[in-house]
């Protein structure tokens, strides 16, 4: 019975990868850092103008990071992956994966933030050791601590499968009860536990703009300035990621078209569970790949 | 598995590296070509201009500027062009010159100059030639770009250019998606093959080169 809903799935993936190849993704992508560069140039002459003491530039500023936060997270980047997996996955509503979506950037800009007010003042450490750091260490650990996840998923799919087949079996077996497991057995997200570790694995590596822009406005003794706009910038790189916990949930709710029972339900997310977790480890081990050559 | 399989996957990875990873550092790069007295070629001039806010970057990991006037004086040039161009030998500048369709390689930057015009900074250096080459009708490719898509390059017309040798022509030929897109197609479908180059460096398929041809 699940395979039908597998093929469903399967249906959706392939309506999504073909639409996906339509997309002119080099132009978008050239499009994006265009855009990006005009206000990372914006950024450098707020910058300046907190400098020279300009009371406007606070706001010329925030406004600038979180354009830049926007733009900056239209590529594949570790959060997006995550997220959509995850949205795809879970049976999460979306404004559980809206508010988790929010609190992984802003938990983003206060590593940023930490990083920064521990290590640039503390131990006086310049922009481009902070930058390395985040390249050779939090980098790697974060995609890795996302692979993690997506094995979880997929662990939790094939229990899933299991379980639901042994029910069959008993079912079969006995006096036509229903013994299977409560659709809360593949419900990811629900806990705590999950969304802290959703949070963490993304907040682990923060953006070296933040960074950069965080030293610079420290050399200019408006390291507060320079909080306030770390943080629109992670609510700029949120709005965008909205977007793809929004269509995560989207081709959630269209893969669970064809289940009326709760059987069915399950069935359909079991496989959801495993489609996610696939998607985010094939993902996260690309990126990690060049780590690891 | 087939070779074939791990050619594609590797290929399909780099793909993503290069073309998903995400520019922090923009690059508006200027290119001269040096001859000597025999016609061939012997150097390259080349000059990086960085965006503003990775100018901002580089004075304060340099410390430039320590009098606040938003000048350079010699010791903040002298800092720049050492950080900049006193590179580690591994690292090769994201300078690339293929002749006659193979990689040249290149010696150690040289006369390195720093200036400062519009909230940039410029870096600019000569790269001699490991030994000077003739160029024919056989195009020469400069192309410059980070294999890690950190830096993103965008080469221009040079504001000086240096004088070419008569009969030679060197143009600027921008990146272009479309052309990426049947340049890859090509490539995956020679990948099928057994003689396809596994070492094929996707990178240079999305850099800005310059074309050099002379006779």
């Amino acid at each position: 019975m699940w395979l039908r809903f597998g093929a469903i799935v399967l249906c959706i993936l392939a309506v999504g990868a073909a639409a996906w190849s339509f997309v002119p993704w080099l132009d978008i992508q050239r499009w994006a850092a265009g855009e990006q560069r005009m206000f990372q140039n914006a950024m450098a002459g707020a910058l300046r103008g907190i400098q020279a003491g300009d009371p406007l530039a606070v706001w010329t500023l925030c406004s600038a990071t979180a354009a830049y936060g926007f733009f900056h997270a239209l590529g594949p980047g570790h959060g997006k992956v995550l997220i959509g997996g995850a949205a795809l996955a879970s049976g999460a509503t979306l404004k559980r994966l809206g508010i988790l979506t929010v609190l992984s950037s802003l938990a983003q800009a206060a590593t940023a933030i930490c990083l920064v007010g521990g290590l640039y003042f503390l131990v006086q450490m310049r922009s481009d050791d902070l930058a390395d750091i985040t390249e050779t260490w939090l980098a790697p650990a974060s995609y890795a601590a996302i692979a993690g996840i997506g094995a979880v998923l997929i662990f939790r799919g094939a229990r899933s499968w299991y379980k639901l087949g042994q029910a069959k079996q008993i079912a079969q077996g006995c006096c036509g009860h229903a013994h299977g497991p409560s659709v809360n057995d593949v419900t990811t997200l629900a806990t705590a536990r999950d969304s802290v570790a959703l949070i963490a694995s993304i907040a682990m590596r923060p953006c070296t703009g933040a960074l950069f822009v965080l030293v610079i406005a420290a050399r200019f003794d408006a390291f507060a300035v320079g909080c306030l706009a770390v943080i629109t910038m992670g609510l700029g790189t949120a709005a965008f990621n909205l977007t793809v916990a929004t269509s995560g949930v989207a081709a959630r709710r269209l893969a669970g078209l064809g289940a009326h029972n709760q059987e069915s339900m399950q069935a359909v997310s079991a496989t959801l569970h495993v489609t996610g977790g696939v998607l985010i480890i094939f993902i996260s081990l690309g990126m990690l790949l060049p780590y690891v050559r | 598995m087939p070779r074939n399989f791990w050619n594609l996957f590797v290929f399909v990875m780099c793909l993503g590296g290069s073309a998903g990873a995400h520019p922090h550092v923009f690059v508006d790069a200027r290119t001269g070509f040096i001859f000597d007295a025999d016609g061939r070629l012997q150097a390259l001039r080349i000059s990086w201009t960085y965006d503003e806010f990775t100018t901002l970057i580089l004075f304060e990991s340099l410390n430039l500027d320590q009098d606040g006037d938003g000048q350079l004086n010699d010791a903040d040039r002298a800092a720049v062009i050492k950080a900049e161009t006193n590179w580690e030998p591994e690292y090769k500048g994201d300078v690339y010159l293929e002749v006659a369709a193979k990689d040249y390689s290149l010696g150690r930057p040289e006369a390195g100059a720093v200036t400062l015009a519009n909230n940039q900074v410029e870096v600019s250096f000569t790269l001699p030639l490991s030994q000077p080459v003739r160029i024919d009708d056989t195009p020469a490719f400069l192309r410059l770009y980070d294999p890690t898509f950190y830096y993103a390059y965008t080469i221009l017309p040079a504001t000086e250019p240096v004088a070419l040798p008569k009969g030679c022509q060197a143009q600027i030929v921008p990146f272009e998606p479309d052309a990426v897109e049947s340049a890859l197609q090509e490539n995956l479908a020679a990948l099928g093959r057994e003689e396809a180059p596994a070492q094929e460096n996707v990178g240079r398929l999305f850099s800005d080169e310059v074309r050099l041809t002379c006779g």
